[in-house]
């Protein structure tokens, strides 16, 4: 089929979204941001509350769920586009709020200025997302119209030049295609950054009629969620850049691999495949082309491991998860044996806006050998917690303290935990290398899936690290020695230093152990869980040495060498907070009237420190674990 | 793709045939190398035991040598720095999970990991690791056999035994991570399952974990 | 363990329905158990036993699947499932302390029921709200920011359910019982 017959049926289709978004925005506009983030935040009930007050007031307006933005800190959000503003986003709604905005913004053209968190279009009356220090660092391609579109219609999507980069390769050859991702050197989001391109290649030259691709969207590191938040914001972006890469590869039968703990995101992606059948985007002769293609949703079933390519093929074709040795790669026998390409969600997602604005566009944004943006999903001790996109090559200290503004409360920041189980944690010094594949793996660390935690004077590392082990120790297949006997031995050194019984000896085991570990397994699960131990003993050997000789957490994190304390010359004896928060009843009144915590009942749950009032800031924790002598001396 | 080709394992130079696997190529010739998981026959290699390693020119790394394809003129060591500090730490994390007590094995003098102390001068005894110990239950509900999950290495040659040799599905891998383990159906005992007692898993056990019972 | 009086009915009726949906290949196992697990919120023995039939493999191979993947279970869950957050952020702000608050009222480990199976007890990695860690999902409710206390608030509000749903079933059984003395 030619490129202006595909052209033309493209635009008929386009011209009816349009029409149909023009019809909308003549009435006033409420978008309520319900993904899950906002969904727990109550975004619901705020929806609820728009259309109760709009029936009441007797208004013409309508209410739309869109998905998220990535300002995950302000959920519930909504954005009101009214005829004659700029669209507004106002944070933290509530019903208050709600009426408030119904009544003063959508009747009496009073917009609330002090509710509202930023416009999304350029206007001379509020500032949009350029004018803060966050906007300034941020550049979105796939997040671009995440939290602005409603996930569950397709016409959204269509009215910003959806499914046009389908239409666009339909008429070219395969070749040319992967000639484009390969020259734009898009590289994998899923962990390892390997070329899109040189797969794609791969697996169009290999032998055979039958192919497959399939997107991954297991996302199953404890700290991120961006795939999630894509797939539930703007799952079209992902179904038209799977389909493109079917087209490329030779693919007719395609795959979302969705976790099953995100019923929603399975939810939307579902309802976008049906209209994208409707429409004539998937399925037989798509827009007469004579490419046929089906997508299916194959649910996964909580086991991190199947993240990895050929453990998610084999969990597919009914089997356990468990990884194999590779080559065979997947390119050439993948699923049911046969050649298949696996990207990751975030990979899919930037392929529409390749095809459509060209490799030297892509290239033109992030570092030479990462071009484009990375998605982080930023948390821990940050004061603006969320999903943020960025140029490859913005460093990570302007992530975390420009677009994040760094910790809270005025704490100390003490290191940033990048790709999970997977990637390390760097300290202050490491702050100035930028965000890119190759920059972050030299320093211990990887790009991995996203996940960005902070951590401040409050964090324990060898704690941190222990918690990664605990996860990748339960999350190992269990298939080879070094993983399954290797993680476990790890895990109990680092166990036994966090309850200050940890040796000298033990921590060169430590070392050792980690490295074989890392040299030995066999797939990149086991072969990447020492990073977090390898990088924590590199940048905080003392936070290590200091629970070993002096039984001391120097962030007071870790309960078995802590203790909690009543300073008998802050305590007020008036209040007894403390003794009524306490739920194993360990704190007593003296006959002096002070109060004084049983250390063999304290479970040490925090509560009294969180409750006793902050004027008297009386309670304590103290390592190592001893005790100050009477009259408030230590001994 | 049966050209003859020559490669050198350890300065011996061997005449084979390109593209078996390396493994195989070697104890054919008399070149030991540690190995519990492979399988002859399997077309895609467990390479779970991580024991088989060699380090080969042109490799940055040791490599598992039962993954591995032979090519004309490759050059092999079985033995270096590398390859010995791997195979020493797999040793010793397998014994860290498995109960000793040699003389009172069904297996002792016949068993795969104490001829891999011995090629390799390993000791057979818990080191660096601490033995975890794990509670287990011995299964000997058959006449002829019985099945000791504590001195079980996960190698696998009894469910494929069982699976492809036996046809019989007995057996299988079940839970993950340190949980993996050899079970039947529902952990009932090999009696209630569908099990032959047809002894193809028990001579693949390389260790003392599946056993003829004496007197049979 | 034993199956209940009528539970061996819905097992055989749910799982024979459930094999009409899809087509007897390997590659339908996982989503033949999710759908049996939803149904009857585990996998009985005996049905693992069916699907093995259905795909004409053994029935370990069913089992191996089972105890492998961490959204299956072999045991009925409890009534109210409440599954705290071990996610990083979670993690780092209580999330441990929140798991141990509840395993501490409830008086079982995390992994298990209580005997009443009135609660089950689980740990999961993060469900995509970290801005409110910690974070507890009960009954698919995400509860956010969960101290020791909104812990106690939480199980005092299930079990103040309970107890209305209890009178209920007292009601239930007095109008029975009405009805048999009539
Ligand atoms: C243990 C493990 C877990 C993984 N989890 C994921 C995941 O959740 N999502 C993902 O896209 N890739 C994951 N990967 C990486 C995949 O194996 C694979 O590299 C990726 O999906 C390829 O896509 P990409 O090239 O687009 O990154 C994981 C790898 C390992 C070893
Ligand atoms: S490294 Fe771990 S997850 Fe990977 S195959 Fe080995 S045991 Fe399994
Ligand atoms: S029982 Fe023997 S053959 Fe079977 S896995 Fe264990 S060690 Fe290998
Ligand atoms: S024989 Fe090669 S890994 Fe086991
Ligand atoms: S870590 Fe708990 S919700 Fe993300």
């Amino acid at each position: 089929m030619t490129a202006a017959a595909l052209l033309e049926h493209y635009s008929k289709l386009k011209e009816e979204a349009l029409k149909k978004k023009e019809q909308e925005q003549k009435q006033p506009l409420i978008m309520v941001g319900t993904a899950s983030c906002g969904i727990a935040a109550g975004a619901l009930e705020v929806k609820e509350a728009f259309l109760k007050e709009i029936k009441k007031h007797k208004l013409q307006a309508s209410v739309q769920e869109v998905g998220c933005m990535g300002y995950c800190y302000a959920e519930p959000i909504a954005i009101i586009s009214k005829p004659g503003f700029p669209p507004l986003c106002y944070g933290n709604v509530d019903e208050g709020l709600v009426k408030l905005l119904v009544q003063s913004f959508l009747i009496e053209d009073d917009p609330c200025y002090e509710y509202a968190l930023v416009a999304l279009e350029p206007n001379d009356i509020f500032p949009t997302f350029s004018d803060f220090p966050r906007g300034v660092y941020e550049h979105k391609i796939i997040m671009e119209h995440c939290g602005f579109i409603d996930p569950e219609e397709i016409d959204h999507y269509l009215v910003h030049d959806g499914y046009a980069a389908l239409a666009k390769v339909l008429s070219q050859k395969p070749e040319e295609i992967i000639e484009i991702i390969k020259s734009a050197k898009l590289r994998g989001r899923g962990g390892a950054g390997f070329p899109a391109g040189i797969k794609w290649e791969a697996c169009r030259k290999a032998a055979g009629e039958e192919k497959y691709v399939i997107c991954n969207a297991d996302e199953g590191d404890p700290g991120a969620f961006m795939d999630r938040s894509i797939l539930e914001s703007n799952p079209h972006q992902v179904i038209e850049g799977l389909a493109i890469c079917a087209y490329a590869v030779g693919a007719s039968q395609g795959y979302f691999y969705i976790r099953a703990e995100y019923p929603l995101a399975v939810k939307r992606v579902q309802k976008a495949l049906q209209q994208a059948r409707e429409k004539g985007f998937l399925g037989k002769n798509i827009m007469g082309s004579g490419f046929n293609l089906e997508i299916e949703i194959f649910q996964g079933s909580g086991a991190f491991v199947c993240g990895e390519s050929s453990a998610l093929v084999s969990s597919m074709e009914g089997k356990m998860g468990l990884p194999r040795h590779r080559p065979p790669r997947l390119t050439s026998s993948g699923y049911r044996g046969k050649p298949t390409v696996i990207n990751n969600v975030k990979t899919f997602s930037y392929v529409p806006a390749i095809i459509r604005k060209g490799a030297d566009w892509f290239k033109s944004i992030g570092t030479e050998d990462s071009p484009g943006t990375a998605v982080f999903t930023l948390v821990g001790k940050v004061k603006n917690k969320g999903l943020v996109e960025v140029p490859m090559g913005t460093t990570l200290r302007q992530l975390i303290f420009d677009v994040g503004e760094g910790p809270p409360d005025d704490k100390q920041f003490k290191a940033v935990q990048i790709g999970g189980p997977s990637g390390g944690c760097l300290p202050e010094s490491a702050l100035d290398i930028p965000i890119d594949f190759d920059s972050l793996k030299e320093a211990g660390a990887i790009m991995g899936s996203g996940g960005l935690v902070v951590l401040d004077e409050d964090d324990c590392m060898v704690a941190i690290a222990r918690y990664f082990l605990e996860f990748t120790q339960q999350e190992s297949c269990g298939k080879c020695t070094f993983c399954r006997l290797g993680t476990k031995h790890i895990l109990d050194i680092l166990t036994d230093i966090t309850r200050g019984e940890g040796t000298m000896e033990s921590l060169q085991i430590l070392q050792e152990l980690a490295e074989d570990v890392k040299d030995g397994s066999l797939c990149n699960l086991g072969k990447t869980a020492p990073n977090p131990v390898l990088t924590t003993l590199k940048y905080f050997k003392d936070e290590y040495l200091a629970h070993i000789m002096e039984k001391r957490c120097p962030a007071l994190m870790c309960k078995e060498i802590t203790l909690y304390y009543i300073l008998p010359e802050k305590c007020t004896k008036l209040c007894n907070v403390c003794v009524g928060s306490c739920p194993t009843e360990a704190i007593f009144t003296r006959e002096d009237g002070i109060k004084v915590i049983d250390q063999g009942k304290c479970v040490k749950c925090d509560n009294c420190r969180k409750t006793c009032p902050p004027e008297h800031d009386a309670v304590v924790k103290l390592s190592p674990a001893i005790l100050p002598e009477e009259g408030g001396e230590k001994k | 793709m049966s050209r003859e080709i020559t490669i050198t394992i350890d300065d011996k130079k061997i005449r084979t045939v390109e593209g078996k696997i390396l493994l195989w190529v070697a104890l054919a010739n008399d070149i030991y190398i540690p190995h519990l998981c492979a399988i002859e026959g399997k077309d895609l290699p467990e390479a779970s035991c991580r024991l088989c390693f060699v380090e080969i020119e042109g490799k940055n790394k040791p490599v598992t040598s039962c993954t591995q394809p032979v090519y004309d003129g490759m050059v092999v060591r079985t033995r270096t720095a590398k390859v010995d500090r791997l195979v020493k730490t797999a040793f010793e994390l397998l014994l860290s999970d498995h109960r000793l007590g040699c003389a009172s094995c069904p297996k002792n003098r016949n068993c795969e990991l104490q001829r891999i102390a011995k090629e390799r001068k390993l000791k057979l005894r818990h080191t660096r690791f601490k033995y975890l110990g794990r509670e287990t239950a011995v299964d000997d509900s058959p006449d002829s056999f019985s099945f000791d999950p504590s001195r079980c290495v996960l190698c696998g040659q009894c469910i494929w035994a069982d699976h492809e040799k036996a046809k019989v599905g007995a057996i299988g891998f079940a839970r993950r991570g340190l949980g993996r383990t050899v079970a039947t159906f529902n952990y009932e005992s090999l009696k209630d399952s569908p099990c032959t007692e047809c002894g193809l898993c028990v001579e693949a056990c390389p260790v003392g974990a599946l056993s003829f019972k004496k007197n049979t | 363990m034993e199956l209940l009086k009528g539970e061996k009915e819905a097992i055989l009726k749910h799982t024979k329905e459930i094999f009409q949906e899809f087509e007897a290949k390997r590659e339908n196992l996982i989503p033949i158990l999710q759908e049996v697990q939803k149904r009857l919120g585990y996998l009985p023995r005996l049905a693992m036993q069916k699907i093995a039939e259905f795909l004409g493999i053994p029935p370990v191979d069913v089992f191996a699947l089972a105890t492998f993947y961490n959204q299956f279970r072999l045991n009925p869950p409890g009534k109210n499932e409440i599954k705290v957050c071990m996610g990083t952020a979670c993690y780092m702000v209580g999330g441990k302390i929140a798991l141990e608050s509840f395993e501490r009222r409830l008086n079982i480990k995390e992994g298990q029921t209580t005997p009443d199976r009135e609660y089950s007890l689980e740990r999961v990695a993060c469900v995509g709200c970290c801005t409110l860690a910690p974070v507890v999902v009960v009954n698919e409710q995400i509860e956010g920011k969960v101290s020791p206390t909104r812990v106690d608030g939480i199980i005092l509000s299930l079990q103040g359910e309970k107890s209305k749903e209890g009178e209920e079933a007292n009601e239930d059984t007095k109008e029975k019982l009405k009805g048999e003395k009539q």
